[in-house]
């Protein structure tokens, strides 16, 4: 074989594209031709190049976009500030719930084990709501995504510039990651 | 770490956060793909803010078996074809890439030596990756497309040959055929 014929082999066998059998050849025509070594280098080289092509993100470039994604509805909106606030009200809620319900209880019976029992108790959002988002209304009620779990430092970034940071906290993740934990009010449950 | 495929599915049925993630991601790979293949900064931003539009806009038909990336990838090129074909109808003349012997005498840029391009020890420099980029603006854009997506995005053979929707083989000889020009016209720079 010629020189001429392994060329095409070695650019395969640079980006790992020829079969283990053939690599080999090609290893061996390497070691003994010292014309097809200097193309591979500089077939590498070449690659390296391309691959060192790159060019800054400009910094209003996210902005920019999202702005046209919400400008073309293609971006579910966040759920308003008043649902958020209930939920990171909701710690606070529940113990003005406990003392209130303390406050209430115990001058009759304060260790009474069958006292309500006001708790952040929280739970999921409900499966039927995620399985029917159609019937949400646009942009509301949408599953909430959170894979905070195993992020990578660029996501990461990313999620610290979301306009409400989720509580890594409150996600579960033994569970259905898809759904997040949403403290509801216990004040609210008991009516 | 939920994979792209997730975030996608979870994107159509209405998180907004998948797509964040999915947009960290990515963003940066789509603007340096863009940068490659236009070889000019603000069309390659363009293009992807373009390729994202693109890809939200066709998230209800994107089917779940389809792989994100090549999915993306194939959107990514389309658009940069088209930022392409947009300047030549607008009859812009093809810019003198710089360093490029343009016949008015312009002298080149000062360039490191041979040993530049050394894949062990390379002295990467603003001009030669203006080099670079220029020099693959000279490339047929089939051929470009391939060894970009190759070597500049990290897509095996296979995975170029479902974004250009061509055989491997093709994908084989495109990108063979891309060094052996990239060769040739940035020959001075390599080791
Ligand atoms: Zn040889």
């Amino acid at each position: 074989m010629k020189c001429l014929d392994w060329k095409e082999k070695i650019s395969g066998y640079i980006d790992g594209e020829i079969s283990s059998e053939e690599a080999r050849q090609v290893e061996a025509h390497l070691e003994t031709c010292g014309e097809c070594r200097t193309l591979e280098r500089r077939m590498r080289a070449i690659g390296t190049g391309v691959a060192r092509v790159e060019t800054d993100v400009p910094p209003d470039f996210r902005e920019k976009l999202f702005t046209r994604l919400e400008a073309e509805e293609l971006l579910p909106r966040r759920r308003s500030l008043f649902v958020f606030s209930l939920r990171w009200a909701a710690v606070p809620l529940a113990v003005a719930a406990s003392v209130a319900v303390f406050l209430f209880v115990s001058p009759e019976k304060g260790k009474d084990a069958g006292a309500p029992q006001p708790t952040a108790t929280s739970s999921k959002v409900s499966p039927q709501a995620e399985s029917q988002p159609s019937n949400a209304a646009p942009g509301k009620g949408q599953p909430v995504a959170t894979a905070a779990a195993g992020l990578s430092v660029e996501e990461r970034e990313i999620v610290a510039n979301l306009e409400v940071l989720e509580d890594p906290a409150a996600i579960d993740e033994q569970g259905d990651p898809d759904t997040i934990e949403i403290f509801e009010p216990s004040v609210r449950r008991q009516g | 770490m939920r994979t792209d495929e997730e975030l996608m599915e979870l994107y159509r049925r209405g998180s907004r956060d998948a797509f964040e993630m999915l947009f960290a991601r990515y963003h940066r790979k789509v603007i340096h793909f863009a940068y490659r293949m236009t070889g000019d900064e603000a069309k390659a931003e363009e293009a992807a803010q373009e390729t994202f539009l693109r890809v939200a806009r066709a998230a209800p038909t994107w089917q779940p078996t389809a792989r994100f990336s090549t999915w993306m990838y194939t959107i990514a090129r389309r658009t940069t074809l088209n930022f392409l074909r947009d300047e030549k109808d607008e009859g812009d003349k093809v810019s003198i890439p710089p360093g490029e012997e343009s016949g008015d005498g312009s002298p080149a840029p000062q360039l490191p030596g041979p040993s530049a391009l050394n894949p062990e020890e390379i002295a990467w420099s603003a001009e030669i990756q203006v080099r670079f980029a220029a020099a693959l603006q000279q490339l047929p854009e089939s051929y470009r497309s391939a060894f970009v997506l190759n070597r500049g995005e990290g897509l095996s053979y296979e995975e170029v040959a479902s974004v250009l929707g061509i055989t491997v083989q093709a994908v084989k000889s495109r990108i063979f055929r891309a060094r052996e020009m990239l060769m040739e016209s940035l020959s001075e720079l390599l080791p």
